[in-house]
């Protein structure tokens, strides 16, 4: 038993330094893809039917391609046609395409939630309609997502790992290189799920606080 | 009075409005003059909501004309987004199920249109606002949410939000048939106020006291046609047609 602490207490800086890069990859990934979700929420009910059409085509495509094989196409199929990104850069790419598409839907989920007569009302005090979105329709849709945006915040946060495959040196891949130099796989993945869930139970948490928290108002 | 005070403040001409194969609206032609209270009565489902709507184009009519304080539209054959702005910026509107913005202070439901849609500031819109809920008798209530508002204390704020945008007409859909009869009276008596101040206002309504007291001339409708017109006197007292006796019956006599 010493032993195993021993030996985790040497492995942990290198994992913490995978975890660093972990949460990073899950901030830009969040940073970049929820706003870009909520632009394709709102152009997917557009009255234009080409600009509606293309938003839902990109939702599609990044809700329906596993994050496996986006991940695998920018950083081994992109180079092919031009365009060569780091690891880093590959990832955060291929994951806010991910996260644009679902979080488009929980974002659209949210806003066609905002009661109709409250956007009735903003037309017949003369409101635009993009004031309406503006200061009506997207402040409580996004409140309303929030806590779903939340939970999926914890998905792909674990979905970092899959970076692994394109040799993103993060938490998954410093416990693989760990272990592939000691054979000691089982007690290096453990203290990696113990560090995954050290960042996901406590944001879990705060999901459901937030969801209470918020439907105060409403 | 000049030209310009004589022109009526509605106009609605020939109005039809169907959706689907129902026709809901069937060429119907009111005129309300300018400080004219008048209250649209009749059941259910005869399209005195819809009629409503059509005067500020909530609905757009299939057919016939619209025109508020000399300004002409025909919804059938297309509404330019300035024609639209511009009518929606005559037209107050208060509905039966208030539409506050939950997420905003009473404050800044009132004060927010202003900004936006006449670009006042929001230190000038804030204290239109203020004034305005002091009128309607809430102005304790300027920083709290609609949440923690009664029904009749909404409808007030969603009055004072309508005025602050100065409309020259103002639209009320059964303002009162979401509260209960205590609360509603908060809110008639708001209204009678502003009638009293020479408001322009057509009220669609099942308060039929309100209608005798307060309104220049009631309009019975049913089937999407006007069935009766005229003062409350006549209408409500004598009123010439079975259908709207049946009606009238059920409403004065309960």
């Amino acid at each position: 038993m010493t032993g195993l602490l021993t030996s985790w207490g040497e492995w942990l800086p290198r994992l913490l330094e995978g975890l660093v890069t972990s949460v990073e990859l899950t901030a830009a990934s969040l940073l970049l893809g929820i706003p870009l979700g909520l632009v394709l929420a709102l152009l997917s009910s557009s009255r234009t039917r080409a600009v509606r059409w293309a938003a839902i085509a990109l939702v599609e495509i990044g809700r329906g391609t596993p994050a496996l094989v986006m991940l695998q196409f920018v950083y081994y199929g992109l180079p092919s046609a031009g365009l060569s990104l780091t690891a880093f850069v590959s990832a955060v790419a291929a994951l806010s395409l991910t996260t644009a598409g679902y979080t488009s839907e929980i974002l659209r989920g949210g806003l066609q939630a905002v009661p109709a007569g409250e956007t009735e009302a903003a037309g017949a005090l003369g409101m635009s309609h993009r004031d309406t979105l503006r200061f009506v329709v997207v402040p409580q849709g996004v409140r309303i997502a929030l806590p779903s945006l939340m939970g999926f915040a914890i998905l792909i946060f674990q979905a970092t790992s899959l970076t692994f495959t394109i040799s993103v040196v993060e938490l998954l891949s410093q416990a693989y290189s760990i272990g592939a130099a000691t054979f000691r796989y089982l007690d290096v993945l453990v203290l990696a799920g113990l560090l995954y869930l050290a960042v996901t139970i406590p944001a879990g948490l705060l999901t459901n606080r937030t969801e209470r928290r918020l439907s105060r108002h409403l | 009075m000049s030209a310009v005070a004589q022109e009526p403040a509605v106009v609605l001409d020939r109005i039809h409005k169907q959706f689907g194969d129902l026709v809901v609206v069937r060429d119907v032609s009111l005129t309300v003059a300018r400080g004219e209270v008048v209250a649209i009565i009749g059941p259910s489902g005869s399209g005195k909501s819809t009629l409503l709507r059509c005067i500020n184009l909530l609905e757009r009519a299939d057919s016939g004309r619209v025109e508020v304080v000399g300004r002409a539209v025909e919804p059938g054959a297309g509404v330019a987004g300035r024609d639209l702005a511009a009518l929606r910026r005559s037209v107050g509107m208060v509905f039966q199920s208030f539409n506050l913005f939950p997420h905003m202070t009473v404050l800044r439901n009132v004060s927010l249109p202003q900004e936006r849609v006449l670009g006042r500031s929001r230190a000038e819109a804030d204290a239109r606002s203020r004034q305005l809920l002091e009128r309607v008798g809430l102005a304790a209530k300027a920083d709290t949410y609609p949440s923690r508002c009664s029904g009749g204390q909404q409808q007030r704020v969603a009055i004072a939000r309508a005025l602050a945008l100065d409309p020259e007409v103002m639209l009320f859909d059964e303002p009162t048939s979401a509260l209960d009869p205590e609360l509603g009276l908060e809110v008639l008596a708001v209204m009678r106020e502003l009638a009293a101040d020479g408001m322009t206002m057509v009220v669609v309504t099942h308060e039929i006291h309100f209608a005798a007291d307060v309104a220049d001339r009631v309009v019975v409708m049913a089937d999407g046609a006007v069935l009766e017109e005229g003062t409350p006197e006549q209408v409500l007292r004598s009123p010439s047609t079975e259908r709207a006796r049946r009606f009238l019956s059920a409403v004065v006599d309960r």
